[in-house]
């Protein structure tokens, strides 16, 4: 074991750094997912053309090529420039193309992975419905097989960025009288086409940056099934683990940058002597250095056996509600300042409020203790 | 950057495991055979980073982990850091400053201590001790011996940190041990016609006990590296795995016991043994607040 870099990831670590500082946009990304639209593409345009986009993705469909280590390097370097989140880019860079690279067609590869890459083709997540959230084999959503092509009918709601995005990753039932998780199909929808509605839903922070979908008659060539008709499932299996494992290490690294700027701040405004808060900051500093240790122990283990240990459930739980912990922390400090706060605001009251999704959204807290009870302790499945 | 153990660390971590299981079964730990030292002796562990074996902290660590899941002699933690930085190559007892005087862990046998006393390192002769009696962890026998204490300090820095990432270690052996015990409970108890790891109430108890695992062990893997590398953060590193494996230790103690129900807040079964070696470990080489803050 060792937690030094070799000399060529340290030389990489330092053309990462150098080119962030030289480019990384003095302006704020704009806070709505509509008005961010535009931004996003533009950054994420430059990150391609500089090379920094897909680090680890295959050469191939425009990607880097390099390793694991590389692309862990480049988003610690991204986080430690203060380089703006990745934003509406979010589901098409950090589990929408994985998911590609892993199930799809030549074709289909060669088509939307260097359109992700470049920041042209932007991606949502078409997976939960009203009646299937934790339960995501409750899917109804339905497409009709008719020639060469899917009927869909149904609805999706609290889909990110859907109504800016150009592609969705759409889970729907392909197999008439199906059940669970059999008769799923996992297909590239395009957003744009006819018989699609999008209403965007406001958070309690005051961003649109979810919405309903509708689905009338919208036809879906049979050739954008990814991976096999009826095996959504297995599919959008795969799509969750990369949601849940390496989507996260940006995060991750900036949590290590909040606790510092919370001690800092609890310095600044006497609340340090509170030993209350004293004890709890010193806490979350040991927990966000304990992040970056399993971080790296997950990631060693990627390079090692070629896949995430089973211990990714774990860092995703923890991270999540560690995240929260320090949100409530910067509450805490800013005392009767939170309410000023108004729709629009981008504070530490907007990232409090929106981080409640961080134990809600792509698979609960609860179901997440379940997932550790049961695949890594060996217990009996409840559900 | 690798942070998973080595295939020599690996065979280390095998071989402890496999030695405890057979020589030194946790359930055993209320009365050790007299011939144990002899034995953990004649293994290498009280000497491992000595001159002579030279071994890493970070293999170090990985083999205290096991010893800890098995609730080894605690004399075992000051014997090998008293051998890594005085040269000792006999057992020295475990020992805990109270009231200008000490408590002596594992005493039986030993001519010298060591511990930590005002944040320094130091070692000393016991002399005339009155004869060790159980302690809380019936594991670790305890005399008190009364000061003033001449005290021979360690003064190299990373002294007080080999100490305090070995408990760290050990911690989280005991927080594995009620993890794994908890769970296999939860898996063979039966009510309500099911076993009751079923229930969400106690599977998630379950879950949270292994995170605190994982959480503690990522963190001393990063500490003993740091320790190794001779890292500026190491210090950190190192106190912030104590306060995790602490965390780990004494939590995990508790939900052991919760999901036994009555059976384990029994003498006879063991769930206490992990709690009650948890409330020893954590007054060893504590993890002080400011060196969790300091810049
Ligand atoms: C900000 C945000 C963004 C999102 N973006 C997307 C997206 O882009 N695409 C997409 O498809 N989805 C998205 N989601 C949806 C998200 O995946 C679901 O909200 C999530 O799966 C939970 O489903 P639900 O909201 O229906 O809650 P429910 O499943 O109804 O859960 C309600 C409560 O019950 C608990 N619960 C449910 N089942 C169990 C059980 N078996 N045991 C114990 N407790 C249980 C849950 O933990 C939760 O506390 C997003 C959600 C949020 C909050």
């Amino acid at each position: 074991m060792d937690i030094g870099f070799s000399l060529e990831e340290t030389r990489f670590r330092e053309a990462c750094r150098d080119w962030l500082h030289a480019h990384v946009p003095a302006e704020k990304r704009p806070l709505n997912a509509a008005d961010a639209i535009d931004f996003d593409k533009a950054w994420q345009r430059r990150l391609f053309d500089a090379g920094w986009a897909g680090i680890n993705w295959p050469t191939d469909y425009g990607g880097r090529g390099l390793s694991i280590v590389q692309q862990v390097v480049w988003l610690e370097e991204y986080a430690k420039a203060h380089a703006p989140w990745i934003g509406a880019n979010f589901v098409g860079i950090n589990h929408g193309g994985p998911t590609l690279i892993l199930n799809a067609s030549e074709a289909q590869k060669a088509y939307h992975l260097p359109r992700i890459l470049k920041g042209e083709a932007i991606w949502c997540q078409g997976f939960s419905e009203p009646g299937a959230g934790s339960d995501l084999a409750g899917i109804k959503t339905r497409g009709r097989i008719e020639g060469d092509e899917l009927i869909v009918n149904g609805s999706k709601i609290w889909t990110s960025f859907a109504h800016v995005a150009d592609w969705q990753e759409l889970v729907l039932r392909t197999e008439d009288g199906s059940r669970r998780h059999a008769g799923l199909s996992w297909v590239i929808c395009d957003m744009h086409a006819p018989g699609i509605t999008v209403r965007p839903i406001r958070k309690m922070s005051g961003q649109t940056e979810f919405a309903e979908v509708f689905y009338d008659d919208v036809r879906i060539p049979l050739a954008n099934v990814v991976g096999g008709l009826g095996n959504g499932w297995k599919v959008a299996m795969s799509t969750l683990s990369f949601e849940r494992g390496t989507g996260f290490i940006a995060d991750q690294v900036k949590q290590s940058q909040e606790i510092e700027e919370l001690i800092a701040a609890a310095r600044a405004n006497g609340m340090m002597k509170d030993d209350r808060v004293a004890d709890q900051l010193a806490q979350m500093r040991a927990e966000v250095a304990a992040v970056r240790a399993m971080t790296y122990r997950n990631i060693s283990h990627v390079v090692r056996t070629g896949q995430p240990g089973a211990e990714a459930s774990v860092i995703r739980l923890f991270t999540s509600e560690l995240g929260q912990r320090l949100e409530r922390m910067a509450v805490l400090l800013k005392g009767a300042d939170i309410l000023d706060f108004r729709y629009g605001d981008d504070d530490a009251v907007a990232d409090y409020l929106r981080g409640f999704a961080a134990t809600i959204a792509g698979g609960s807290a609860q179901i997440q203790r379940d997932i550790i009870g049961e695949r890594l302790l060996g217990l009996p499945k409840s559900r | 950057m690798d942070l998973t153990p080595n295939d020599e660390q690996t065979v280390f971590q095998t071989a402890t495991a496999d030695w405890c299981r057979d020589n030194m079964p946790l359930e055993a730990a209320r009365a050790r055979p007299a011939g144990l030292w002899q034995q953990l002796e004649a293994m290498g562990w009280t000497g491992m980073t000595a001159p002579g074996m030279d071994l890493d902290h970070a293999t170090e660590a990985l083999v205290f982990a096991e010893l800890g899941r098995f609730l080894a002699p605690v004399a075992l933690l000051s014997s090998a850091v008293a051998a890594r930085w005085t040269g000792a190559t006999v057992k020295v007892a475990l020992a805990l400053p109270a009231d200008g005087g000490a408590r002596l862990f594992d005493g039986e046998g030993a001519t010298h201590a060591l511990g930590l006393f005002g944040g320094a390192l130091g070692h000393f002769e016991i002399g005339e001790a009155p004869p060790s009696a159980p302690s809380l962890d019936q594991s670790a026998t305890l005399t008190r011996i009364a000061g003033p204490l001449t005290i021979v300090a360690i003064d190299h820095p990373h002294a007080a940190l080999h100490l305090q990432i070995l408990a760290a270690a050990y911690a989280i052996g005991a927080a594995d041990a009620a993890r794994d015990m908890a769970a296999a409970y939860a898996q063979v108890r039966e009510q309500f016609e099911r076993p009751i790891g079923w229930f969400q109430a106690i599977k998630h108890l379950c879950a949270d006990m292994a995170v605190r695992c994982a959480v503690a062990r990522s963190q001393l893997y990063y500490a003993a590296c740091a320790l190794d590398a001779g890292d500026a953060g190491a210090a950190f590193h190192v106190a912030a795995a104590k306060r995790l494996a602490d965390q780990a230790a004494l939590d995990n103690g508790r939900a052991n016991i919760q999901i036994h129900g009555g059976i384990g807040m029994t003498d006879e079964a063991y769930p206490h043994f992990c709690l009650k070696r948890a409330h020893l470990l954590q007054h060893v080489a504590p993890a002080e607040r400011t060196a969790l803050l300091a810049a």
